[in-house]
């Protein structure tokens, strides 16, 4: 086997050819359902065409709607015209078409596991799929136990003959700690914890990959990226749309379980995160793991002293009048679910001691941007200001992620005259500008990696409850105690939301 | 992706303080705010008259994806002595505030002695700390001491050995360019334009059951176009070098030629032949005992067929996307590389063995 293996290997040209993985089956749970046919199949259709997939691949999807392979494969195809931009080459869609397979079931149910694993045998013989398959959990939560124990009640947690088995877990994983617990526990029953892969597609965004790639490969940043020179750090991810058609998910959710546990979490982690030894899933989500056991735990008899939530109400957004949350469709006209988060955090390790990080999420903001602004130290004495103005504004690094990915960096430089007047000048460097490849969409990037077995995107089972674990006394407290703030949709949040910082004698940048 | 192309006036010699002080004044927008400059690097390429207006394009459209500081050198030796320069910005909208980010040309018209000191015109508009690639798209004389002066500027230099009217010379010059240690390393167009192919025929042992049959090669049949000779033979001299073949004896073969290698369990026979001009390389097709492999361009798209065969039985099959193969596109690859390329340097070695057959 070791020889053939080093055989297999003697025509990849991995200096300079991407890599390619193995054969191997993508076993999709919710085939009939809006991620398959919006978002996972386009994913692989872009990837098979561009030639990242290996010629013995297939995949198969799974829902209790009747359709055959034909219905299935002319539906993704209709999908496909819709969703992507692009063109569909005909010949090409045909033959990747022609690996798609379609098993009518219900998830809960034993048999159609029995099915399942048929199938699967017939296509390692047929496809020579080799035994590798990846089980992409895309319905809903509740059914996520049903299928692992299926699964595992069937030997499929385990590949054929040698092969590998991996679990794709999308969001969202809990609702708390404890169902996150409870959740990580079902699934470790079945599958070990390297089998598994929970998909935060932020992570699979090349612009939020870049934070790491900023701070790690640049030497001048990682020297002042600490409480010697921090004043403190204002994250934000920001969105100018609503609930849309979503309302009845956001109901349940709410913006804390909707993003903040999750997306605004990872950013935080990667801005505040040590120097991993390495780029590879362990030492990376390791070094994640560290920042969130080093957030203080927010006092639950003080939660309204670190948190503050909002809704939307009616508003002007962009030269467009918007209903308020309480109009939305689905929605409780009574609905105390929070469409904006803010929160104050410490991390409280010799990096951060005394930092606070600044944190905001909303539906409904003036606009859409994700950045990370990093507000250093003012400078302890000028020797310029004439007046008893408070002096220079401090300097501010923001890294922007969305939606122009770029650094910016306010420096005090000398206006010209014969006087000596010192005023801020914003440096923007765009680097987002310097490769203007198009970014593969983030699903691709993470369904590669799964195919190629690379977790170090996707969440581990301890970053997933350490996240919520901090979030936990505030979603206690605000059940305890049913009401919101309101802001005006287009408005940057509500007014406690600014107080929140001016009692600290500071204020939110508007990105 | 949507651009603006801005030209500056002027035109004749200009000092290089002058060009930098025009290309400044460029990137100034109509509203008096001021472009940002991007680059990633810095491109030389050296053209002559004739092919100048193509070259130029490519040039333009390789600043969207790789935007850089564009020397672009039209020589002429013969002529009377005259300088001319020319100065263009390519600048487009990023993102939503709509700033504005140029990519700069610099373009100079060398007639009669200045022609031979390009690299005097080329040092000084370098960027700094950005590596500098230098681009041949035509002919180039790699004995002379003009190509060494440019040579010496350049981290990387990127040859077409298909542009050549002798191909085979062309291959034997860049061969002897790689083993020379003074020389930054080089690519070459008709091997970049075989990455597809080769991770295509990669792809076809993912299987570990045939990934014996590597070992077994009995025959293969190559098809190209006229002008594709270069990289029919870099393909071949890549299986080899791989593969372990080694090149015994060529005969001609029809309108093409026959070449056979001693391999690590057997002989192998592979067959090189032209066929229609429409695309360089055609089909390429590898039997072992047990299995046919091929790999084969459509007539008229770009798209591509994989077959894996057991006698009659189609044991797999796919097509994909080639992707697209314009100039732009290959020299874009070129330039996303900066080491040496030790498998093209292997092929390109074993495609020189096969030559002195
Ligand atoms: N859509 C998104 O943009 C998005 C983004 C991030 C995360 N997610 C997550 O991805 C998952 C899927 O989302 P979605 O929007 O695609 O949901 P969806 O459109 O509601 O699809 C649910 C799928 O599950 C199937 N299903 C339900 N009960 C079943 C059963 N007992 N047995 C077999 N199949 C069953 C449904 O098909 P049948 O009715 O035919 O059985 C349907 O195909 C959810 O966990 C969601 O939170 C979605």
């Amino acid at each position: 086997m070791a020889d053939t293996q080093s055989l297999q290997n003697i025509l990849r040209d991995e200096q300079r050819l991407p890599r390619v993985p193995e054969p191997g089956v993508v076993v999709i749970f919710g085939a009939s359902g809006d991620l398959t046919a919006r978002k996972l199949v386009p994913a692989l259709y872009d990837l098979a065409a561009q030639r990242r997939l290996p010629l013995e691949f297939a995949v198969v999807g799974i829902s209790r709607t009747e359709m055959s392979n034909e219905e299935f494969r002319g539906k993704l195809r209709r999908a496909l015209e819709e969703h992507r931009s692009g063109e569909v080459s005909g010949d090409v869609w045909e033959s990747f078409a022609g690996g798609i397979f379609y098993l009518p079931g219900d998830s809960k149910k034993a048999e159609t596991y029995k099915g399942l694993k048929e199938l699967l045998k017939r296509l390692d013989s047929e496809r020579g799929t080799q035994g590798n398959r990846a089980f992409y959990l895309s319905s809903s939560p509740s059914l996520f136990p049903a299928i692992v124990e299926n699964l595992g009640e069937a030997g499929l947690s385990e590949g054929e003959d040698g092969g590998w088995s991996r679990l794709v877990v999308e969001k969202p994983f809990g609702r708390d700690l404890e169902s996150a617990q409870e959740l990580n526990a079902e699934l470790q029953r079945y599958f070990d914890e390297t089998q598994i892969y929970r998909i935060d597609h932020y992570l699979g965004k090349e612009t939020v990959q870049n934070i790491l790639a900023l701070r790690f490969a640049n030497g001048i940043f990682e020297p002042v990226w600490n409480q010697h020179y921090v004043d403190h750090v204002q994250i934000t991810v920001a969105e100018d749309i609503g609930v849309g058609t979503r309302g009845a998910f956001y109901e349940e959710a709410g913006a804390l379980r909707d993003i903040v546990q999750n997306h605004v979490m990872q950013v935080l982690c990667l801005t505040a995160m040590e120097p991993p030894v390495a780029f590879d899933a362990e030492s990376v989500r390791e070094e994640k793991v560290k920042v969130l056991r080093a957030v203080r735990p927010i006092p639950e008899g003080e939660v309204e002293d670190y948190a503050v939530r909002g809704q939307y109400e009616r508003g002007w957004v962009f030269g467009e009048e918007v209903p308020g949350y309480r109009e939305e469709e689905n929605v409780d006209p009574e609905s105390v679910t929070e469409t904006y988060v803010a929160l104050k955090v410490f991390i409280d390790n010799y990096r951060w001691a005394r930092v606070p990080f600044y944190i905001r999420a909303g539906k409904r903001l003036p606009k859409k941007a994700t950045e990370v602004a990093i507000q250093f130290h003012a400078s302890p004495h000028t020797p310029f200001a004439r007046d008893d103005t408070k002096g220079l504004a401090p300097n501010v690094l923001v890294v922007r992620v969305q939606p122009e990915e770029g650094l910016s960096l306010k420096i005090g430089a000398k206006v010209p005259g014969t006087g000596f007047e010192v005023s801020s000048v914003n440096m923007d460097l765009l680097y987002g500008t310097a490769f203007l490849e198009e970014a593969p969409d983030a699903y691709q990037r993470l369904l590669l990696d799964l195919m190629l077995g690379d977790p170090t995107l996707f969440i581990r089972a301890d970053e997933a409850e350490g996240s919520w674990k901090i979030l936990d006394p505030v979603m206690r407290h605000w059940s305890q105690k049913p009401e919101v703030s309101f802001y005006q949709a287009g408005t940057w949040g509500p007014e406690e939301a600014d107080d929140l910082l001016e009692r600290d004698g500071r204020e939110w940048r508007r990105p | 992706m949507i651009g603006e192309s801005r030209r500056a006036p002027g035109g004749g010699r200009m000092s290089v303080g002058q060009i930098e002080r025009e290309l400044g004044k460029l990137r100034t927008n109509d509203d008096g705010t001021l472009a940002l400059r991007s680059s990633v690097l810095n491109l030389i390429v050296v053209t002559d008259e004739e092919s100048a207006p193509e070259i130029t394009d490519s040039v333009s459209k390789l600043a969207g994806r790789h935007p850089a500081r564009a020397v672009l050198l039209i020589s002429d030796p013969e002529g009377e002595t005259n300088v001319d320069v020319g100065l263009s910005a390519f600048c487009h909208a990023r993102g939503g505030s709509g700033t504005q980010v140029c990519a700069e040309q610099v373009t100079i018209h060398a007639e009669g002695p200045p022609a031979m000191h390009l690299e005097s015109f080329a040092g000084p508009l370098l960027i700094p700390d950005l590596p500098v690639f230098l681009w041949y798209p035509g002919e180039f004389s790699p004995r002379s001491l003009e190509f060494a002066a440019m040579a010496d500027l350049a981290d990387r230099i990127i040859v077409d050995s298909a542009a050549s009217e002798s191909h085979e010379a062309c291959l034997r010059e860049i061969a002897t360019l790689v083993e020379d240690p003074e020389m930054p390393a080089i690519g070459d167009l008709q091997w970049v334009g075989l990455s597809p192919w080769r991770s295509l025929l990669a792809d076809t042992f993912g299987a570990p059951e045939r990934a014996g049959d590597l070992e077994k090669f009995e025959s293969a049949e190559v098809l190209y176009a006229p002008g594709g000779e270069n990289r029919a033979l870099l393909l071949v001299g890549w299986l080899a070098s791989t593969l372990g073949w080694k090149p015994e004896r060529a005969s001609r073969n029809g309108e093409g030629q026959k070449i056979e290698f001693s391999g690590t369990s057997g002989d192998i026979s592979v067959v090189l032949s032209p066929d229609s001009p429409d695309a360089r390389l055609r089909r390429i097709r590898l039997y072992s005992e047990e299995y046919s492999f091929q790999v084969s361009r459509h007539r008229e798209l770009s798209d591509v067929r994989t077959t894996v065969m057991r006698g009659d039985e189609l044991i797999a099959e796919r097509t994909v996307h080639l992707g697209a193969f314009d100039l732009g596109v290959l020299v874009g690859e070129e330039l996303r590389y900066r080491g040496r390329d030790e498998t093209y340097e292997g092929s390109l070695r074993a495609a020189v063995e096969i030559l002195d057959l």
